[in-house]
C-alpha cells in the first residue's frame, strides 16, 4: 500500500516535471530569435506563412491553443516537414529507441564486464592496461569519434555503411531476416559511437563499486568460509555493487538522448534526435515542443524505472520510502 | 514415404531459393539500372508550387513536366533554344499572346489525359497568394491563361519583353487539376498529395521513407520515350561530408555538387567516379544595409567603394575555392547568359581605398589603428550564417582585409533562421549572403536589386533610378545584342554604386559513378536530363539488377 502511494507520488511529480519542461521549452523557443523561414525565402512570403501558422498571435494565445490541442492529443503540424508532428514522431521514435537500446546494451554489458574483470584483477597488468584504455576512450569526444569511425570503417575499409538505417534498394523496409541483419549492420557504427564512450565510464564506475564492496565483512567472511571465488564475485560483490550501476542506468537516458542528436545527424540515422535538431534550426516550434515532450517523458520514465529498480535491489530504500509515506500520510 | 516428402521439401526449398536469387539479380537488360543520389536536404513536399527546395525541384523534374524547357545553352532569350515537353508546339498570336498545343499523348500516371484545363489551373494556383508560391513574383507579367480547346492553352501577357516565352514555361510545372481542385489552397503546403504525388513525367513516385529516401520508378509508358534508368533514389544525409563519403565509398552514385576543393580531390581519387564540371547558379556577396533614412548612418557610396576596393577578391577566390569559383562581374551567377568578364568593376587598390576614406573624413585620429570621424570608429558587423563553412572562412578573410585599411568588422555568426529574420527586417549592417539564380538575368536582378525586391530579396534596399531604367530597357530591348549592351551597362552602374561586394560565383563539380553513360548536367538543373542517362548492360552492378 505504502509502495503504491510512493509510486503515485512519483508519477504525479513526473507529470509535473514533464509539463514544466514542455512549458519552458515552448516559451524559450518562441522567445529565441529567428523565424521558421529559410535564408533564401523572400520576407513577404515568410510573413504570409507566419500568419498562416498563427505565429503573429500573442505568445499567451499560442500557448493556450497549444495546451488545448495537446489535451486533445494533437501535437500540431510541423512547419518544416509540412505534416502532422505525431506522424513524424511515430516514424522516428522507434529508430531512436533502436539506437539508444543498442548503445545502452553496449554501454552496460561491456562496461559491466570490463568493470568486473578489472576489479578481479586489481592492480595487475590487465587492470592497469584496461584502466588506461577506458580512460582514453572516456575522454574521446563523440563529435570527433563519429566522423573518425565513418572515415576508417565506412569510407576506407568499407566494412560498414556510411550512414543511413537500411539499404535503400535491398531493404527499404524491415521485412525479412536479411533486412533485420541489414538494420543491425547499419547500427554498428552509430551504436558503437554512442555506447563505447559510455561503456568506458561504466567500467570505471563498476570497478570502483566492486572494490568498495570487496573489503566488506560479508565478503571476507564468505572467502574465509571457503566459498569459491566466482561465487563471491557474482553473488556477494556484484549484487551489492549493483546500486551504483542502477543509479548510472537512470542517469544514462539524458546522455543517450543528447548524444543521439549528434550521432543521428552524423550517421544520417532517421531518429528523433536528428528530427529535433533540424526542428530547432528551422524554428519548427510544434516539432521542438513535441520532441521535448517525448524526450522529457523518456528521461523521467528512465529515472523512475531506476528508482524502482533501486528499491527492488536494496531493501533499505524500500523501508525508507515506506517511512516517508507514513509521515506524509500522518 | 517420409524420405520422399523430405526430398520434395528440399526441392521446394531449392526452387524458392533460386527464385529468390532470380528476384535479386534478375534485371540484366539495357533498361535496368539504379541511381542513388546522396542528397543533403530532404524536401518538405513534392508539390511544385509550394516549395523552391532544390531537391524537391530535382525530383519534380522527373515527376511533373513543364510545357517546354530551356536547352543545354540555358539561353532564355526568345524561344528558339527551348525544347518541347508537354507542349508539342507553340505559336505567337499577336505580340502579347502565346498559344501552346499540348501533346495528345501526354497523360497523368493515373491514366487521365493532360489537358489545357490543367495548364489554366496551374497558372491560377501559382498566382494565388494563398498558396504563397515562391514563384509567384516571376509570373507577374502574365495577365491570364485561358483554354481554346482541351489541348490548347493561351497565355496573355501584360507587356512585350524578351523573356516572355521563358516566363511562360520555366517557372511552372503543370499540375493535375482533377486531383488538386478539391484541395483547399490554404492547405496545399501540407497536402498529402505533396508526399504521394501523381505526375506526368518520365518517372512515377514509389515511396517516401521519412528522413531516409525517396524512390521513383521509370514510367515505361512515358510518351516521350522510356527513361534509360529504371529506378532513382534520393538518399538523405544531413551532413555534406557524409554524403560525399557515401559516393566515395560506392554506396551512392551521384553527388551533384562537391562544394569544396578538398571533396573534389577526394572524389577524383575514387576510381569508380567520374567528375563533371558545369556552371553554378549561386553567387555570394557582402550586402550593405542601405535602409536607414538618415544619411549620416547609411554607409556612404564612397565608403562602400573604398571597402570594395580594399578586398582582393581574385586572390580570395583562388585561395579558398581554387577552380571552383570566379569573381562575378556583378550580381549574377555563372549560369546567367550575360556573364561577361570584361564588365567594368572597381579595382583592387588599397591605396585608393585609403585615399577615398580619408577624403570622406575617416582618419585614424586616436592612433588605435581604426579610422574614425566625429568620435565614431569606422566599424560594422558582418552577419554570417553559422551553417556555411565557406562563408565563415570568407568573413575572417574579409575582416583581415578591412583591418588593413583601418576598418573594424565584427563577425556575427548566427543560425540561418536568425540571419533570415534579421536580413528580412533590415536589422543588420552588412551580411554575407548567397543567392541562387535561375538562368534569366531579368528575373534574378529584378528580384534582388531593384525596387520590386523591396520586401523581397533586396535586403539592403538598394535603389538607383538610373539602374532601374537600364534594367527595364534591357528586359524589353528589341534585339539580343541591344539587350546584352544594356545589361552590361546595368552591371557597370551597380558595380560603381557598390551596394554590395560581389565576392564569388561558384562553379559546380559533380561526381557520378563511371558505369553511367550519356551523363549530361544541364547547368540550371543537373537532374533535368536524367531520363536520358543510361547504364549499359555490361556495366550493371548488384544494385542495378535487383528486382523487388
Amino acid at each position: 500500500m505504502t509502495g503504491s502511494a510512493w509510486l503515485l507520488r512519483r508519477l504525479a511529480a513526473s507529470l509535473a516535471i514533464i509539463f514544466a519542461v514542455v512549458t519552458f521549452i515552448f516559451i524559450l523557443i518562441h522567445l529565441a530569435p529567428g523565424k521558421p523561414c529559410s535564408e533564401n525565402l523572400e520576407p513577404r512570403i515568410c510573413d504570409l506563412l507566419t500568419h498562416q501558422f498563427g505565429l503573429d498571435q500573442p505568445l499567451a494565445v499560442q500557448y493556450g491553443r497549444y495546451l488545448v490541442e495537446l489535451a486533445h492529443g494533437n501535437l500540431g503540424m510541423s512547419f518544416s516537414l509540412r505534416r502532422p508532428v505525431l506522424d513524424a514522431l511515430v516514424e522516428t521514435v522507434p529508430f531512436t529507441l533502436q539506437l539508444a537500446g543498442a548503445a545502452l546494451a553496449l554501454d552496460f554489458l561491456l562496461g559491466l564486464g570490463l568493470g568486473i574483470y578489472q576489479a578481479v584483477r586489481v592492480n595487475r597488468l590487465p587492470d592497469v592496461a584496461l584502466g588506461n584504455a577506458t580512460l582514453f576512450v572516456y575522454s574521446l569526444p563523440t563529435f570527433w569519434l563519429a566522423p573518425i569511425l565513418l572515415l576508417i570503417f565506412g569510407e576506407k575499409l568499407r566494412w560498414f555503411p556510411v550512414g543511413g538505417a537500411s539499404d535503400p534498394i535491398f531493404c527499404p523496409a524491415v521485412t525479412s531476416l536479411f533486412c533485420v541483419a541489414d538494420r543491425l549492420w547499419h547500427l554498428v557504427l552509430p551504436a558503437t559511437t554512442l555506447g563505447v564512450v559510455g561503456a568506458a565510464g561504466t567500467a570505471r564506475f563498476q570497478r570502483a563499486a566492486m572494490l568498495e564492496v570487496a573489503n566488506q565483512d560479508y565478503v571476507r567472511t564468505a572467502r574465509a568460509k571457503g566459498v569459491p571465488e566466482r561465487q563471491i564475485v557474482l553473488r556477494h560483490q556484484l549484487r551489492n555493487a549493483l546500486l551504483s550501476f542502477i543509479t548510472r542506468f537512470g542517469l544514462a537516458f539524458p546522455f543517450l538522448l543528447t548524444g543521439a542528436v549528434l550521432v543521428e545527424t552524423v550517421f544520417a540515422w532517421p531518429g528523433m534526435g536528428r528530427l529535433a535538431f533540424n526542428a530547432i534550426l528551422t524554428r519548427d516550434y510544434p516539432l521542438v515542443t513535441a520532441s521535448a515532450l517525448i524526450a522529457s517523458t523518456v528521461v523521467v520514465a528512465g529515472n523512475l524505472l531506476a528508482d524502482i529498480l533501486l528499491g527492488v535491489a536494496d531493501p533499505r530504500l524500500r523501508v525508507q520510502a515506506a517511512a516517508e509515506a507514513d509521515i506524509a500520510t500522518a | 514415404m517420409p524420405r520422399r516428402s523430405s526430398r520434395s521439401l528440399h526441392i521446394v526449398l531449392a526452387v524458392v531459393a533460386l527464385a529468390a536469387c532470380e528476384r535479386r539479380g534478375g534485371c540484366t537488360t539495357a533498361g535496368c539500372g539504379t541511381l542513388i543520389d546522396a542528397a543533403v536536404v530532404e524536401p518538405p513536399t513534392l508539390l511544385p508550387p509550394s516549395t523552391e527546395d532544390i531537391v524537391a525541384s530535382d525530383i519534380g523534374e522527373q515527376l511533373f513536366l513543364k510545357l517546354a524547357d530551356v536547352g543545354m545553352s540555358t539561353n532564355t532569350d526568345g524561344d528558339e533554344d527551348f525544347q518541347p515537353l508537354l507542349a508539342q508546339r507553340w505559336e505567337w498570336d499577336g505580340p502579347l499572346t502565346l498559344v501552346f498545343h499540348l501533346d495528345p499523348r501526354a497523360h497523368w500516371q493515373d491514366g487521365q489525359p493532360v489537358t489545357a484545363a490543367d495548364v489554366e489551373f496551374t497558372f491560377n494556383a501559382y498566382n494565388d497568394s494563398v498558396v504563397a508560391s515562391p514563384f509567384r513574383p516571376k509570373l507577374q507579367r502574365i495577365e491570364k491563361v485561358t483554354t481554346r480547346d482541351s489541348l490548347t492553352a493561351v497565355f496573355r501577357f501584360r507587356e512585350r519583353y524578351r523573356e516572355m516565352f521563358y516566363d511562360a514555361v520555366y517557372h511552372m510545372r503543370i499540375l493535375p487539376a482533377h486531383l488538386l481542385r478539391s484541395v483547399p489552397r490554404d492547405q496545399w503546403r501540407t497536402a498529402p498529395f505533396g508526399r504521394q504525388p501523381v505526375g506526368d513525367g518520365p518517372y512515377r513516385f514509389v515511396r517516401w521513407q521519412a528522413a531516409q529516401s525517396i524512390e521513383l520508378a521509370a514510367d515505361t509508358n512515358f510518351f516521350l520515350g522510356r527513361p534509360g534508368i529504371r529506378r532513382l533514389i534520393w538518399r538523405f544525409t544531413p551532413s555534406l561530408p557524409v554524403a560525399v563519403q557515401q559516393v566515395i565509398a560506392d554506396q551512392a552514385d551521384i553527388r551533384e555538387q562537391l562544394v569544396t576543393p578538398d571533396f573534389v580531390e577526394r572524389a577524383k581519387a575514387a576510381q569508380q567516379l567520374a567528375i563533371y564540371t558545369y556552371r553554378g547558379n549561386v553567387y555570394t556577396y557582402l550586402d550593405f544595409n542601405l535602409r536607414s533614412a538618415d544619411d549620416s548612418t547609411k554607409p556612404h557610396a564612397l565608403v562602400r567603394r573604398a571597402l570594395t576596393m580594399a578586398v582582393d577578391r581574385a586572390s580570395l577566390v583562388k585561395s579558398t575555392l581554387g577552380d571552383l569559383g570566379r569573381v562575378p562581374p556583378g550580381p549574377i551567377s555563372a549560369l546567367v547568359g550575360i556573364w561577361d568578364p570584361d564588365v567594368r568593376q572597381l579595382p583592387y587598390d588599397t591605396a585608393q581605398a585609403a585615399r577615398l576614406l580619408s577624403l570622406h573624413g575617416w582618419r585614424d585620429h586616436d592612433g588605435d589603428g581604426i579610422r574614425d570621424k566625429d568620435g565614431q570608429p569606422l566599424a560594422f558587423h558582418m552577419l554570417v550564417p553559422s551553417s556555411s563553412g565557406l562563408r565563415k572562412q570568407y568573413a575572417r578573410l574579409l575582416q583581415e582585409q578591412f583591418r588593413a585599411i583601418g576598418v573594424r568588422a565584427e563577425i556575427d555568426e548566427l543560425e540561418g533562421s536568425v540571419v533570415a529574420q534579421r536580413t528580412g527586417s533590415g536589422n543588420f549592417d552588412t551580411a554575407l549572403l548567397s543567392r541562387s539564380n535561375d538562368p534569366s538575368p531579368g528575373s534574378g536582378i529584378t528580384q534582388s536589386w531593384t525596387l520590386a525586391g523591396f520586401g523581397g530579396s533586396n535586403f539592403g534596399r538598394y535603389y538607383n533610378p538610373e539602374f532601374e531604367r537600364i534594367v527595364q530597357l534591357a528586359i524589353s530591348a528589341p534585339t539580343r545584342e541591344r539587350a546584352r549592351t544594356l545589361w552590361r551597362s546595368a552591371l557597370e552602374t551597380i558595380n560603381a554604386d557598390a551596394p554590395a561586394i560581389f565576392l564569388y560565383a561558384l562553379s559546380n563539380i559533380g561526381a557520378v559513378h563511371k558505369r553511367v553513360d550519356n551523363v549530361q548536367f544541364r547547368p540550371d538543373s543537373w537532374a533535368a536530363l536524367l531520363r536520358t542517362w543510361r547504364i549499359p548492360p555490361d556495366r550493371l552492378i548488384d544494385r542495378d539488377r535487383v528486382e523487388r
